[in-house]
């Protein structure tokens, strides 16, 4: 079943504990989620001594299921305030889990402020070395350096951002090329990792005895399924949209509708749109070759391979990855239209340790205070890497969209619960706004992925403009609890939503491994005690229905091209949870 | 009438000279009365290899549906039109705006266009 290792950063402890019976059926998100819920307070400081810091594979990460290589980080969000798991792919999970870890909880404030730690776990155990040789630094380097060191192990970090305890700090994953180019960004997670002097856990799964798998048989049974129905669907099969073009394959799509939020939510259309979509990174990257690659994995055994790596004009590597979301908010919503420019600002977030889609959202909006002009990619450089610097202006761009704006006085504020949106206009896309709008962590696009099965095909008789947009958006946001728990990969729902039996192999990888009986019909309740923790918690940090809603501007400034506003009642959104 | 057409992913081969690798945009010239199929005939792309379509930011069409062919395009209209391979998932779209026609064609599928791939015969 596993053991939980749990680390002590005031006296620099770790010790590993059997699994109480309340985490036993969780991974992942579940189990960041369900010891957030269990032991913190949720009064707490998030960068108090009160917050922990949770990471977690998935139930099925480090065995042989596909493309199932997600690491959780949970806690309570000094960016939102609210409960907050956030996933990375990169080689963390699947060492984590082989070395028979259910999760690693960090807890406790350093005696000795400004000390920095390096953890460092392999099957003899956990120790604490001093970081000094890491300090500091941005998370390219922090990476070079741990690999020379350790050899190839997984790497988890925070950078400059992390250290300042910045509420837009993201935690980051090295990736099979060893570097930093995964993060769980979301929620300034990096600012907890940060709190606790904790600068880097270094990961050597070397003889380490495995995930066990309690029902063998049912668990191929199912990775099959999984692996099966990922390789024939269009979407995530090979050459098909993902892998040839990326997640920015929805560039041009969401531009088309009207739906590409631009220049600080201020107009649904980019002119420049084609010139940072998928289609020009598969081209830019075809030309240019050296390094640059499409088709490129984030974690060993990931089989939908949505990655790439952009190169410089010389071929040379520059940045790894130019993602829709990343594109999106450094790119269109900053009113810059090129990829060498998303590219050198996406490197950036990377190395100083911040998340793209917040950093994206507080550049537009300084350039809405007047700190520069939109399009001004160089000025918008200058900016990210003055977080760096430690500077007071450096600080409140560390801080996110929300705070930046507060200090700009900039009312056109595109965030739920203090996290800034992603790249779907919610006036275009009325369905993504009641996602953003009820998600237990803020505007997350990642919340409402894929849907419960009975909402699917079966015999037929599901009309869903038929279902009302509440009841959509909770079977959404629960099944998307439960995959966000397995440790597979969200881009898996593209396939299993259209091919029952890969649906089947999620649930059977997944219940093999734990030993349960789970059915396809199971998946909304399991994912639905999720939410139930996560809503508990929030309610006693005192969030209630009047946060779970999109930012007022919506409702009154008409997004052109449609010019529509927002206009799904106040009451379906509370009929979400209702 | 002179419509504005972006051509998306391996359609921009149809581009003619306005055509980059990836992507085209071009303002043809057609007469009164024409058609989204008349449109396709004169750019010459072949209705099997059109996928995604929006008319002036609303979604016509899916792959496979073929369900705005019929549809007369006035002056000045913006159509966007995407190859075969490309997605847009479900809960990207669910709430957005399509066209009455896509919407009668997605009802009469399994699961109402729930899904996110729409290649033929599923």
């Amino acid at each position: 079943m596993g053991k939980i290792l749990r680390v002590n950063m005031t006296d620099l402890t770790a010790k590993y504990e059997d699994v109480p019976e309340k985490y036993a059926m969780w991974g992942g998100r579940g189990f960041t989620s369900a010891v957030t819920f269990n032991e913190v307070l949720p009064t707490c400081h998030p960068l108090g001594p009160l917050n922990k810091l949770v990471i977690a594979p998935g139930w099925v990460s480090g065995t042989a299921a596909p493309t199932s290589g997600r690491t959780s980080f949970g806690g309570k969000s000094p960016l939102t305030g609210t409960i907050k798991e956030s996933n990375a792919g990169g080689l963390a999970s699947q060492k984590i889990a082989r070395l028979g870890l259910k999760g690693i909880i960090v807890e406790g404030l350093p005696k000795e402020p400004g000390k920095w730690w390096t953890l460092k776990i392999t099957k003899d155990g956990a120790t604490f070395l001093p970081a000094d040789d890491i300090a500091g630094k941005g998370m390219y380097e922090v990476c070079k350096i741990l690999g020379e060191k350790h050899g190839k192990v997984a790497i988890i970090g925070i950078g400059p951002a992390g250290e300042m305890k910045l509420t837009n700090a993201g935690i980051c994953v090295n990736d099979t090329e060893n570097t930093a180019g995964r993060y769980a960004g979301r929620g300034g997670l990096g600012a907890v990792m940060g709190s606790k002097g904790l600068k880097a856990i270094v990961i050597d799964d070397t003889g380490g005895p495995g995930v066990p798998i309690a029902n063998k048989e049912l668990f191929d049974q199912g990775r099959k399924k999984m692996a099966d129905s990922s390789r024939q669907h269009a979407i995530t099969k090979k050459d098909g949209a993902l892998n040839a073009y990326g997640t920015a394959v929805l560039v041009n799509i969401l531009n088309e509708a009207g739906g590409f939020p631009t220049r600080n939510f201020t107009s649904g259309r980019f002119e420049l749109a084609a010139q940072i979509s998928g289609e020009a990174i598969n081209a830019g990257v075809k030309e240019r070759g050296g390094e640059g690659r499409v088709g490129h994995p984030c974690h060993p055994g990931c089989i939908i391979q949505c990655s790439n790596i952009w190169p410089k004009p010389d071929g040379s590597f520059h940045v790894s990855v130019q993602e829709y979301e990343s594109v999106w908010a450094l790119g269109a919503d900053c009113g810059i239209g090129n990829l060498d420019d998303t590219g050198d600002l996406i490197w950036l977030c990377n190395d100083i340790g911040l998340d793209t889609i917040e950093a994206g959202n507080t550049i537009a909006i300084a350039m809405e205070g007047g700190l520069l002009q939109f399009g001004d990619a160089a000025g918008a450089k200058k900016l990210l890497a003055e977080v760096r610097t430690g500077s007071p202006l450096g600080r409140i761009i560390g801080n996110g969209g929300a705070f930046t704006a507060r200090a700009l006085g900039v009312t056109r504020v595109p965030a739920v619960k203090g996290q800034c949106m992603p790249a779907y206009e919610p006036r275009a896309v009325k369905g993504i706004g009641i996602v953003y709008a009820t998600s237990t962590m803020g505007a997350d696009h990642t919340s409402g992925y894929t849907i419960a099965p009975e909402l699917l095909s079966v015999g037929g008789k599901v009309d869903p403009f038929a279902v009302s947009k509440a009841d959509l958006a909770r079977a959404f946001l629960a099944t998307t609890a439960f995959l966000d728990a397995s440790g597979y990969c969200l881009f898996n729902a593209f396939h299993i939503l259209d091919i029952p039996s890969g649906m089947e192999g999620m649930v059977e990888s997944a219940a093999g491994v734990l030993g349960t009986n789970w059915k396809v019909e199971d998946i909304t309740k399991i994912g639905m005690e999720i939410l139930k923790m996560e809503r508990a918690f929030n309610e006693a940090a005192g969030f209630t229905k009047a946060d779970d809603r999109l930012p007022d501007f919506m409702t009154y400034e008409k997004l052109p091209p449609h010019n529509t506003v927002f206009d799904v009642p106040e009451a379906e959104l509370d009929k979400v949870y209702g | 009438m002179t419509m504005d057409v972006c051509l998306y992913g391996s359609l921009a081969q149809y581009g003619g000279e306005a055509a980059q690798s990836f992507y085209a945009q071009l303002s043809p010239t057609v007469p009164p009365g024409t058609t989204m199929r008349d449109l396709l005939a004169s750019l010459g792309i072949p209705l099997e290899e059109k996928g995604i379509t929006f008319l002036n930011a609303v979604l016509t069409d899916m792959p496979g549906l073929h369900a705005d062919l019929d549809l007369v395009l006035q002056d000045g209209d913006h159509i966007g039109l995407f190859s075969r391979t490309y997605m847009w998932p479900y809960q990207y779209r669910f709430g957005a705006k399509i066209s009455p026609e896509l919407e009668k064609a997605l009802k009469q599928r399994q699961g109402g266009g729930l899904h996110h791939s729409y290649a033929a015969g599923k």
